[in-house]
């Protein structure tokens, strides 16, 4: 890791994930910054004041008591009309539950990295999903990344995404404790002039509080009204899955780097079986689907970034030819699995019945292994031709369960 | 309340019953809709009443603004709170109507304007339904349960009075009102987000400082008159209304009617008694 | 400007809202208003104010105005400010208006944090004494005695009224140390009006604590709010202070009325016992000890250089 002041824009340096996402967001310009620290966040605002003592960043930063003061921070700022970043992890997440359902109805299209980390109980720091998966239906869209060069350059992208005037909606980006957060390698630290070019000063389209110009903004409304914007929020998130893809590929124009937009396939082709992951487990699963490769076994990767928008068209057209699917998840809704299982069945329900199984693993914190995936990979082999009873959920690498 | 209790009545009468009011931001005086379901089986629609037997109206001042009749049944009828006997009423269309001066009746018997007990009692009378020993149940059960006996027992009386006091006749039809007034659009006409400046709609201003459209002065039951000779416009009347119903003029204040729901705080600021509070009787409906 | 003649005329707080008749609440923003003007942002919680000034499609204000939620009041009007001031509109006046409960119980974390920053923000508490938008349940600054909703009566000590005096809201947002801590009541317009100009003169987080009768939850007529909030004040029960910069001066030695007096007019304390009315009596007489020692001993706040940063 690098200090503020000796690192230099638009060169390669080994840096934590945490500062590149501090990095993603200084160059992004916002023009307030609320947050709180907590594990594993805490490098993200601690570089993000060290770049604003250093005169790197011009911002109003707030130092605030507490996440949900920090998410209604940005809620308030952004409805005046400026760009905002916050970041968090875990509980400080959950504790922004309440203001998270705000901006998606008012059109505040708010950035925040996340810091995917355990949540209490039992009380952990380690990488888990649980944070971001329950917020599922808040409204905002959400993407998980799989290293720290993903962390920064997705905070341009989601910038781009996230104020879209089709669009409008606010955007967390997961990323793995530790794993990523804590994690140094080799990272393109974007210029400001570079990322300047992609991303153009925030114009607020709708919302702004100005007396010069009065708005209400945020009333009560009775049931004859909320119905509609209920629909029009939807509306906007079906919209964004295109536009999520529309700036990736102009990512890649710009800075040579893509993603795949809402899902990256690895290997897929001709696969007979895939398996989908999120988050730093799709690197090791590259490592193993090459090793499956060699001994001749057919199987490919899908690296799910965006949980929502969830592309449900897309992913459709992706496994059409698959016999058999894994969905990877590092989060459970207890009694019934990982909520990206839960999604892919619900999107592959109209066009296949093959089966699709479910596997837990890593939560808590606990290391996902080339074992771990291997065994998902023969399961999900093992599934070839049996149909839709061969699906189901397997616990991998449990203690009394599983190996 | 008085819905509830008008279940709790139809409930002590063998019928099966359930009410609900329509949860709105209820303010004390402000107009609100309640509803109340009775019959010989058991109810199942959970819903808004739309298309009811009998209409209830509490504030006559209603009926200038709202078609109480709306959705009536054939051979429904409607029971209103008024000084006016029941073949004076002009709505819609012709309707079997009661009326009651609830206002005084409540006035009278619980010394507050509170006239949805007494209405009760009216609407036992006119619709021959429920009995006024039903009623008294209800109001027991539903307001002894919330408030003091005592008080109880005074809504009971009232209730009780504008059973005896209520007259049967037939409104007449001939009043107009307009299609819509309430300004509905689409989910893509809205404002995105719902951010709103101000909006002039067929159907009145939206938006910033739109309050202006919403006329409170039918919550008033006494209005506030200004001895003009006796004013010496300290203006302390209108540093207070919280409705700014009072303007200042050149000389002495004056007091705007259309907003003023006759909470009485500027008479009890007025340093030289210029002004007082006087029980407002709806004026002869303008057909 | 500190008579009520030299007020404007024009309002920015406007007819039409559907506050209760009489509400104290609707009086003290309408003032309010009337001395912040045009060029003012609103934030409002969840509170009686937001759904009698603010249902959709319907607004009371002339100027913008925000909700986002109950507790994040201070945080929400301390980011629209940092938001204005980046866009160079620092002159512009941003005041949240809340209630007792989103102040003293849920709102206070939020608003202590935006103290201690020093938010250039006015905050004004509208007190009616109760969580009065939800049907009157006890809040933090119900005073003792107080019939409500989740207070009511019964045969146990469970049942004789809240059992807890006020929580002293201002006492907690001095020990920040902010430019302008003060309490005002509707009873008397010329000090509102007068702390109403300075809170708005003045940079930094400001805290207006202003007593707001509340007929309805107070079971009193909707013509005494005025006589109530001055009542509060003469029997010593309500404390007329302003601390600024550190130093607190006491605003108004009142007539010490008795308690009587103003308990008598509200139905919520029509069943006390001469006990409490006596514990009553005993509580104010030691807080006016209190107040006047405080405001002896509180000298103006240390006085550190600052380096001024830009």
């Amino acid at each position: 890791m690098i200090e503020a002041r000796t690192a230099t824009a638009g060169e390669r340096h080994m840096v934590t994930g945490d500062y590149a996402a501090a990095w993603g967001a200084m160059v992004s310009r916002p023009q307030v910054i609320a947050a709180y620290p907590i594990t594993p966040q805490t490098m993200i605002i601690e570089h993000l004041a060290e770049f604003l003592a250093a005169g790197k960043l011009d911002a109003e930063m707030m130092r605030v008591e507490s996440e949900h003061s920090a998410m209604s921070a940005v809620v308030a700022a952004e409805a005046t009309g400026v760009r905002t970043y916050t970041a968090t992890s875990s509980q400080g997440l959950a504790l922004m539950h309440e203001p998270l359902f705000i901006s998606p109805p008012m059109h505040l299209p708010i950035v925040m990295s996340v810091v995917n980390r355990t949540v209490a109980s039992p009380l952990g720091i380690w990488v888990e999903h649980n944070d971001t998966m329950p917020q599922r239906d808040t409204g905002w869209m959400q993407v998980y990344v799989e290293d720290a060069q993903e962390a920064l350059d997705m905070v341009l992208q989601a910038y781009r995404v996230a104020e879209n005037p089709s669009v409008e909606l606010p955007m967390m980006i997961g990323m793995d404790a530790f794993l990523v957060s804590h994690t140094i390698e080799s990272v393109d630290l974007i210029s400001q002039e570079a990322a300047d070019k992609f991303l153009p000063p925030f114009k607020p389209v709708h919302a702004y509080l100005d007396p010069e110009r009065p708005l209400v903004v945020g009333a009560a409304a009775p049931p004859e009204y909320i119905q509609e914007v209920r629909w029009e929020t939807d509306l906007r998130m079906r919209r964004a899955a295109e536009f999520l893809e529309e700036t990736d590929r102009e990512f890649g124009r710009t800075f040579g780097r893509t993603y795949g937009g809402a899902f990256e396939t690895y290997r897929l082709e001709d696969a007979d079986a895939a398996l989908m992951t999120l988050g730093t487990v799709t690197s090791t699963a590259r490592e193993v689907v090459d090793r499956l490769r060699g001994q001749g076994e057919r199987v490919g990767l899908i690296k799910l970034r965006s949980f929502r928008p969830f592309p449900a068209d897309r992913l459709q057209d992706a496994t059409a030819h698959l016999k058999a699917f894994g969905v990877y998840d590092r989060a459970v809704s207890y009694g019934v699995g990982g909520p990206s299982y839960i999604e892919a069945r619900n999107a592959l329900y109209d066009t296949t019945t093959m089966p699709i199984l479910g596997f837990l693993a890593g939560l808590g914190g606990r290391d996902v292994t080339p074992q771990d995936v291997e065994l998902m990979f023969k399961k999900t082999l093992g599934a070839v031709g049996r149909g839709r009873r061969a699906s189901g959920v397997h616990w991998i690498g449990t203690r009394g369960v599983s190996p | 309340m008085a819905a509830q209790a008008l279940a709790v009545a139809a409930s002590h009468d063998g019928y099966s019953a359930i009410a609900f009011p329509f949860f709105g931001a209820e303010r004390r005086g402000a107009p609100v809709l309640a509803f109340t379901r009775f019959g010989q089986e058991r109810l199942r629609v959970r819903t808004q009443v739309y298309e009811p037997h009998y209409v209830v109206v509490l504030d006559e001042s209603l009926i200038d603004t709202v078609d109480v009749l709306a959705g009536l049944r054939p051979g429904g009828l409607v029971v209103v709170n008024t000084t006016r006997s029941p073949d004076r009423l002009v709505l819609s269309k012709k309707a079997k109507s009661a009326t009651v001066d609830a206002t005084s009746i409540a006035l009278e018997y619980t010394k507050q304007a509170a006239v949805n007990t007494a209405m009760l009692g009216a609407f036992a009378k006119a619709s021959g339904l429920i009995t006024i020993e039903g009623v008294e149940a209800g109001i027991m059960e539903v307001f002894g349960r919330r408030l003091s006996k005592e008080i109880a027992d005074r809504n009971v009386a009232a209730a009780r009075a504008a059973y005896e006091a209520t007259r049967l006749g037939e409104a007449d039809s001939g009043r107009v009102y307009p299609k819509a007034s309430k300004w509905l659009p689409t989910a893509q006409e809205l404002p995105p987000g719902l951010a709103t400046p101000t909006l002039e709609t067929p159907f009145g201003r939206v938006g910033v400082g739109s309050s202006t459209s919403n006329r409170t002065g039918g919550w008033r039951v006494e209005k506030p008159i200004l001895d003009d000779a006796k004013c010496t416009n300290c203006l302390l009347c209108w540093f207070y209304c919280p409705d700014s119903s009072i303007v200042r003029g050149p000389k002495i204040v004056e007091i705007h009617y259309d907003y003023c729901k006759g909470c009485g705080v500027c008479a009890a600021v007025c340093v030289p008694k210029a002004i007082h509070m006087e029980r407002e009787v709806e004026e002869e409906v303008r057909a | 400007m500190t008579t009520v003649k030299d007020l404007p005329q024009e309002d920015y707080f406007l007819s039409g809202h559907t506050a209760c008749p009489g509400c104290g609440g609707a009086m003290v923003v309408r003032e309010t208003m009337k001395v912040l003007g045009a060029n003012t942002v609103v934030y409002m919680p969840a509170s009686c104010l937001l759904i009698f000034s603010d249902m959709y499609p319907y607004n009371a204000f002339k100027v913008p105005s925000l909700q986002v939620l109950f507790e994040t009041s201070a945080i929400c009007a301390s980011g629209i400010k940092r938001a204005l001031k980046r866009q160079g509109k620092d002159d512009v006046t941003v005041v949240a208006f809340a209630g007792d409960g989103g102040t003293a119980d849920i709102g206070m974390q939020a608003l202590s944090g935006a103290a201690e920053r020093n938010e250039d923000i006015l905050y004004v508490c509208y007190d009616n004494e109760a969580y009065m938008n939800t049907g009157i349940q006890r809040s933090g600054t119900t005073p003792f005695g107080a019939w409500t909703t989740t207070t009511p009566l019964g045969g146990t000590s469970e049942g004789r009224g809240k059992n807890e005096f006020k929580k002293d809201v201002p006492r907690i947002l001095m020990a920040h140390d902010v430019p302008y801590v003060a309490t005002a009541s509707l009873g008397f317009p010329a000090d509102f009006l007068r702390k109403l100009e300075k809170a708005k003169a003045k940079k930094g987080f400001r805290y207006l604590h202003v007593l707001a009768p509340c007929p309805v939850g107070w079971r009193a007529e909707s013509d005494t709010t005025v006589d109530l909030a001055k009542l509060a004040v003469e029997t010593g029960i309500f404390t007329l202070m302003e601390c600024e910069d550190g130093v607190l001066t006491l605003n108004r030695e009142p007539r010490f009325t008795p308690v009587r007096e103003y308990l008598k007019l509200q139905g919520r304390f029509k069943h006390l016992k001469d006990d409490q009315i006596a514990a009553i009596e005993t509580w104010v007489k030691e807080k006016w000890e209190r107040d006047r020692a405080l405001a002896k001993a509180l000298g103006p706040k240390p006085k550190v250089p600052v380096a001024m940063t830009k």
